[in-house]
């Protein structure tokens, strides 16, 4: 494990500094700063505005730079040359794989808790105190990015980033839309179209078991039973998808 | 047991699955002892880099094997005594050469002081101790050589895979890496030597192997080579009587106007039926028997393998 830490730490020091990350951290901290500042412009439950804003805001641009990241985490090494020296030592390709993997998230991870820890500091200098299900929430919104980078890592192994990035951007968008598949399915009048949409439902991941957002912005209790089962769905899920980039990854020539 | 032993080793890559596939590497077998320093050449798509890239694992044999120490190249234990030195290495731009030479160190389960004490002897070996701290982005073609030779070296390794070691080095670099090769061979190292520059395989190879088209040409000692090849003698006389072009007539030999003498160059069996013609013509001056060299070797077999080739294509 000592390899995989080692790779792992190297490519965290490599992608905090991507001048592209410091642009997308950048705008994170503006939207998390100005959902306090449209507290005193906003009508209604004022509270639960800010909490929808900031939140939001830290679910879209952690995803963003999820993606920015993930799509090229193996290819770079590829297309760098840089993997020559690394996978010419005596460690299989799969600690390679889970290297890039862990150092990629230990990315999202401090990123995440950087802007959360930004938003609890925001929020206590106006004497408010977030609730326990946010924190919940972004274990669960790092949970949800862990899958989605996994995706990422399978379609880094094998495509340009340009390729890996639509991949990547069509499993973002139908996870966050399987429901809505399964609905779908369930009222098409043609039983092979809802066998078809099924199978798919299955397949794809579904990132919205792995959001309690909206019920972290009305404050309510935590479902417990919902977050373990998420946890347990999201941790197979990609170990599985990781499986199949390892299994690619290994057959792989280095040219 | 041989350091690296090549057995009928075949490498076919399949760039487009609408264009044929392309046999890079046409079944070569060799063996390099331990301590040996082999020298691997041939032209450019000639598949060297091929199957330095199986002996380093980067690549999978399509048939055949590939072996370090007896291991199987497929197998990363294969590359524990093993110090592999790319064409043109690439490293992390971001880190420096002491972090780089860090990661390397923990990636063979190096650590603490004796990684540290290692690097700073490297280091100082390549002269590049003054650069340790300074990001690898800002280092020249033949710096970043430099720290690839040191992170190549640096879990002393007993098998040292070398792809272009020289290049990108100025001369001064050049000599310095190549008594850091020679220092290593001495120390027992077997050192598997592939480049362009032949007189550096001349300098540093005990055996060679010259690989065209994805096959060995010739492989063996290189003195023993030199010598097995035809040599030339180099003949310089004095005209005595009649013009210079009566006494070459009719003979196949490269003639150089030197002041007052002249100065032939021709085969053995030319140089017999050169001196019987001439007796009376010409006063010999100097003989001198010129042998072959590498490189004339290296053209030779390229020669053999285009004319076969074309064979090939006209039958």
């Amino acid at each position: 494990m000592m390899v995989v830490w080692t790779l792992a730490l190297n490519t965290f020091r490599e992608a905090v500094r991507d001048r592209v990350l410091h642009s997308i951290f950048f705008f994170a901290v503006v939207t998390v700063c100005a959902s306090l500042l449209l507290k005193d412009v906003t009508l209604g439950d004022q509270d639960k505005v800010v909490r929808s804003i900031a939140e939001g805001g830290i679910d879209v641009f952690a995803s963003l730079i999820a993606m920015f990241l993930g799509i090229s985490i193996i290819w770079k090494e590829l297309e760098k040359k840089t993997v020559f020296t690394i996978l010419s030592k005596p460690m299989p390709r799969w600690q390679f794989v889970l290297g890039k993997y862990l150092g990629l998230n230990l990315t999202i991870w401090v990123e995440i808790a950087l802007l959360s820890s930004m938003y609890v500091l925001l929020m206590l200098f106006q004497q408010d105190v977030p609730s326990m299900i946010f924190f919940v929430s972004m274990v669960l919104l790092v949970m949800e990015l862990m899958l989605l980078t996994a995706w990422a890592t399978l379609f880094s192994t094998y495509s340009a980033p340009t390729t890996a990035s639509a991949f990547t951007i069509s499993i973002f968008t139908i996870g966050h839309l399987a429901d809505d598949l399964w609905l779908l399915g369930s009222k098409s009048d043609s039983a092979l179209l809802e066998q078809i949409v099924h199978v798919i439902y299955w397949i794809v991941p579904n990132f919205e078991v792995l959001s309690i957002r909206e019920l972290s912005v009305h404050e309510r209790e935590i479902p417990w039973l919902q977050v373990g089962s998420a946890m347990g769905y999201g941790i197979v899920y990609s170990a599985v998808v990781l499986m199949v980039a390892v299994v690619l990854f290994n057959r792989k020539d280095i040219r | 047991m041989a350091a690296i032993r090549l057995d009928d080793l075949r490498k076919t890559y399949h760039t487009d699955f609408w264009k044929p596939s392309f046999e890079a590497v046409k079944g070569i077998s060799l063996e390099v002892e331990q301590g040996e320093a082999f020298g691997f050449v041939g032209p450019n798509g000639a598949g060297k880099t091929s199957t330095i890239k199986v002996l380093a694992g980067l690549q999978s044999a399509t048939s055949g094997g590939a072996y370090i120490n007896g291991i199987s190249c497929e197998d990363p234990k294969s590359r524990q005594q093993l110090g592999f030195l790319p064409e043109r290495p690439y490293f992390y731009t971001h880190l420096t050469a002491n972090e780089v030479l860090r990661l390397y160190g923990s990636l063979f389960g190096m650590s603490g002081r004796r990684l540290t004490v290692r690097i700073e002897e490297l280091l100082d070996r390549v002269e590049m101790r003054k650069f340790a701290d300074v990001p690898l982005g800002k280092y020249s073609k033949g710096m970043l050589q430099r720290v690839g030779l040191c992170q190549t070296l640096l879990h002393d390794p007993d098998v040292i895979l070398l792809d272009e070691p020289m290049s990108g080095l100025d001369p001064v670099g050049r000599a310095m890496v190549r008594d850091i090769i020679l220092e290593e061979q001495t120390a027992g190292r077997t050192v598997f030597f592939c480049s362009h520059v032949l007189s550096d395989v001349e300098s540093i190879c005990e055996r060679v192997a010259i690989l065209v088209g994805g096959k060995i040409q010739t492989q063996g000692r290189i003195a023993d080579l030199i010598e097995s090849g035809e040599k030339r003698i180099v003949c310089a006389f004095q005209l005595q009587q009649g013009t210079i072009e009566d006494v070459t007539v009719g003979h196949n030999v490269t003639l150089i106007p030197k002041g007052s003498l002249w100065q032939v160059v021709l085969s053995e069996t030319e140089f017999g039926t050169f001196i019987r013609n001439n007796t009376s013509d010409i006063s010999i001056v100097d003989v001198r028997v010129q042998r072959r060299s590498l490189e004339e070797l290296f053209v030779d077999a390229v020669q053999e393998d285009r004319a076969h080739s074309e064979l090939g294509v006209l039958v």
